[in-house]
């Protein structure tokens, strides 16, 4: 009596042994793991991630994968919060045997997920979390597609030091939150490096209804220049509202974030025309599949996307050049053969160099946008401009 | 002295949009003595009403005569059926009435996200960047023409509660409800009354304030916070309290972020909501005894 369910038991594992060796035979895909937001705040951009990353995964799937192999994308949801970021790693590593993760969008998530990639030696290729200090510890399995936070406004610098010469004083809005405040003071440095005075430095809590306290301040300041860092409905009531008061300084620039999305020219309408923002990528840039992938991803899901959306397409197809150089697929070859990446993305070249306190880092041209009658237009540097820039903006009032 | 000026007047603008946010929630704090903390959730569904009537057209301010009844309706089937069981069940505690508005902001929340999804939604119209200046100083001509309606609807509520039956009705349920009912009024039918005219008000505040802001699923809680300071600051249910504690509001907001900075406006509003629960218990409603 008691033998019997002891043999049925073994019978048992054996069976499921025999189930969980099929399916993993039956599986012959390669196994990539992606790390995203896809609820909570940050789920909007996570969402373009995820579609761009899919959509690279069936471009590659339909020319014959990786040598012959199909790309088998997981994912895994961070929420937005590091810890859960953390264990997603560890869940793609020991419980799915993942030979590479990429992804990786806030850069507060980023930061807690890279530490547990290098720690089990696998390469994380992060396409998106931009805190500086992420490729400056030295990892040797941490790669990064996307430019460090500190580079993203270097083409405003470029723009003020050879066209906006006679800039002088900048007022400095931002939101007060950890991304407000870190870009803010970034911009102070590069503002000390320039000679720029900062007459007005404002933060703000993001939702207000009216900005009209500080815009009249920096109304009465009368700065060359407006720099904000906000996201996209604070930016649009601020432009709104900086027209209401007729603030007219030479430049409006936004500090990334909300002003180079849609919805913000939509919402703030003419209010917009001829704000500058500092931005990681147009699809108007000369790279191969750069305007193919735009058009691509708005046919097949009716919605926009924007640079978030290139940086994980261009993640996407680095990671697959990397799997097809690599010896093996096993964490060690992939990650020898990122070392080796050298390829051209529709998100720019891409090849992980070392350079300052970084290592594995790509490095990469970051452009100034400026709103033209509704239209997003590149219009610096010259090369890649798709319009002459507008400066000075003319006043509100001198508009039609 | 222009900046002066400019802050003072963007104050009292929008303290006039949050008076009539107020009043709405004075009004049922007053009557039926429990905070409707589902307030702000309820200006938002309005915004929501006032979004979808401007894809088809209509401009955000002929919507207030959608939303506003629209409204009134949903805040009467609240009360009537999922308020008013509530008291007469013994074994609830009457405070629970508050929880279950908690309950219900979410539950509308929650509804509209899964509706409309959490994107930002807006309106723009032909007037919702238009200025005209008085010297230096700018008025935003949406805030200006909401001010206007909120002091319209502010006065014709202060009439109507003083002069007519209901009015009179509403008012003597908030003094002393047992007396009422004694003296003949329905109060039963009151509390549906008053939570409806709360939520028709606090409707013509959103279709007021979805020109100039933006709509997402999430923004009732603010609202709900501030509508309750707003309430504390003009004591519980005063018309004429609800308008000075907007005003007062507007302005301290406008104020502190000229001269001290914009991020801590909350901080100014919740500093005088506990100094006022110190030193004027009661509110404003305690020097004008209206």
């Amino acid at each position: 009596m008691r033998a019997y369910p002891k043999g049925l038991l073994a019978v048992a594992v054996l069976l499921l042994a025999v189930v969980l060796c099929g399916g993993a035979l039956a599986a012959e895909g390669i196994k990539v793991g992606v790390l995203l937001p896809l609820t909570g705040a940050q789920a909007k951009f996570g969402e373009i991630e995820k579609r761009s990353f899919e959509m690279a995964a069936e471009e590659l799937n339909a020319k014959g994968g990786v040598n012959g192999k199909k790309i088998e994308l997981l994912f895994e949801d961070d929420t937005g919060k590091p810890d859960v970021g953390r264990s997603g790693v560890e869940k793609l590593i020991s419980r799915e045997q993942v030979s590479v993760i990429t992804g990786g969008y806030s850069s507060s998530v980023t930061a807690a997920a890279a530490p547990v990639a290098q720690q089990f030696k696998v390469p994380f290729v992060i396409c998106t979390g931009s805190a500086d200090d992420i490729t400056e510890k030295g990892y040797d399995y941490i790669f990064r597609v996307n430019p460090a936070a500190s580079e993203y406004p270097q083409s405003v610098e470029s723009f003020l030091k050879e066209v906006a010469k006679d800039v002088k004083t900048v007022a400095l809005l931002y939101e007060n939150s950890s991304f407000g405040q870190s870009s803010s003071k970034s911009f102070e440095e590069d503002a000390k490096r320039l000679g720029l005075k900062i007459v007005v430095k404002e933060g703000y809590q993001a939702g207000a209804i009216d900005f009209k306290p500080i815009l009249t301040k920096v109304k009465a300041a009368n700065p060359d220049m407006i720099y904000m860092v906000s996201y996209v409905m604070d930016a649009s009531l601020l432009m709104r509202q900086s027209k209401e008061l007729r603030i007219n300084p030479k430049m409006f620039v936004g500090g990334g974030a909300g002003f180079t999305l849609p919805e913000f020219a939509k919402s703030a309408g003419d209010a917009s025309d001829g704000v500058f923002s500092a931005t990681l990528w147009i699809e108007t840039l000369p790279f191969p599949g750069a305007k193919e992938y735009f058009n691509k991803f708005q046919k097949k899901y009716g919605s926009e996307t924007e640079y978030h959306g290139a940086e994980a397409y261009a993640a996407m197809y680095v990671v697959a050049d990397a799997l097809k150089r690599a010896k093996s697929i096993t964490p060690k070859d992939v990650r020898d053969a990122l070392v080796k990446t050298d390829m051209k993305t529709a998100f720019g070249p891409v090849k992980f160099i070392s350079y300052g306190k970084k290592t594995q880092q790509n490095k990469l041209d970051t452009y100034l946008v400026q709103w033209q009658k509704g239209e997003l237009e590149a219009v610096w540097p010259k090369g890649v401009a798709t319009k002459k820039y507008i400066y000075p903006t003319p006043p509100w009032d001198k508009r039609k | 002295m222009d900046v002066f000026l400019q802050t003072i007047v963007s104050g009292i603008l929008k303290g006039g949009l949050y008076a009539l946010i107020g009043i709405g929630m004075t009004l049922i704090m007053g009557v039926m003595g429990i905070i409707n903390l589902a307030h702000g959730q309820l200006m938002m569904l309005a915004m929501y009403v006032t979004f979808v009537l401007n894809t088809m057209g209509v401009d955000p301010y002929f919507s207030l005569f959608v939303a506003m009844p629209l409204l009134f309706l949903l805040g009467v089937a609240i009360q009537k059926f999922l308020l008013n069981p509530l008291i007469k069940a013994d074994t609830i505690l009457p405070e629970n009435q508050v929880l279950m508005t908690v309950g219900i902001g979410m539950a509308l929340t929650e509804i509209v996200r899964f509706t409309f999804s959490s994107d930002y939604k807006y309106i723009t119209t032909t007037y919702s960047n238009q200025t005209f200046f008085l010297g230096n100083i700018s008025f935003s001509m949406a805030l200006t023409i909401a001010f206007g309606i909120a002091i319209a609807f502010t006065v014709a509520m202060f009439f109507f509660l003083i002069k007519t039956d209901l009015g009179r009705s509403i008012r003597a349920t908030a003094q002393d409800k047992d007396a009422a009912t004694l003296m003949g009024v329905n109060t039963g039918r009151i509390t549906v009354i008053t939570f409806g005219l709360g939520s028709g008000l606090v409707a013509a505040a959103g279709c007021l304030l979805a020109p100039v802001y933006y709509i997402f699923p999430d923004l009732g809680g603010p609202f709900t916070a501030k509508a309750f300071i707003i309430t504390i600051l003009g004591g519980l249910g005063s018309t004429v309290g609800a308008i000075f504690g907007g005003v007062t509001l507007g302005l301290a907001e406008s104020m502190g972020a000229t001269y001290f900075g914009m991020e801590y406006e909350d901080i100014i509003g919740l500093t005088i909501f506990v100094l006022v629960l110190l030193f004027l218990p009661g509110g404003f409603k305690r020097l004008t005894k209206i």
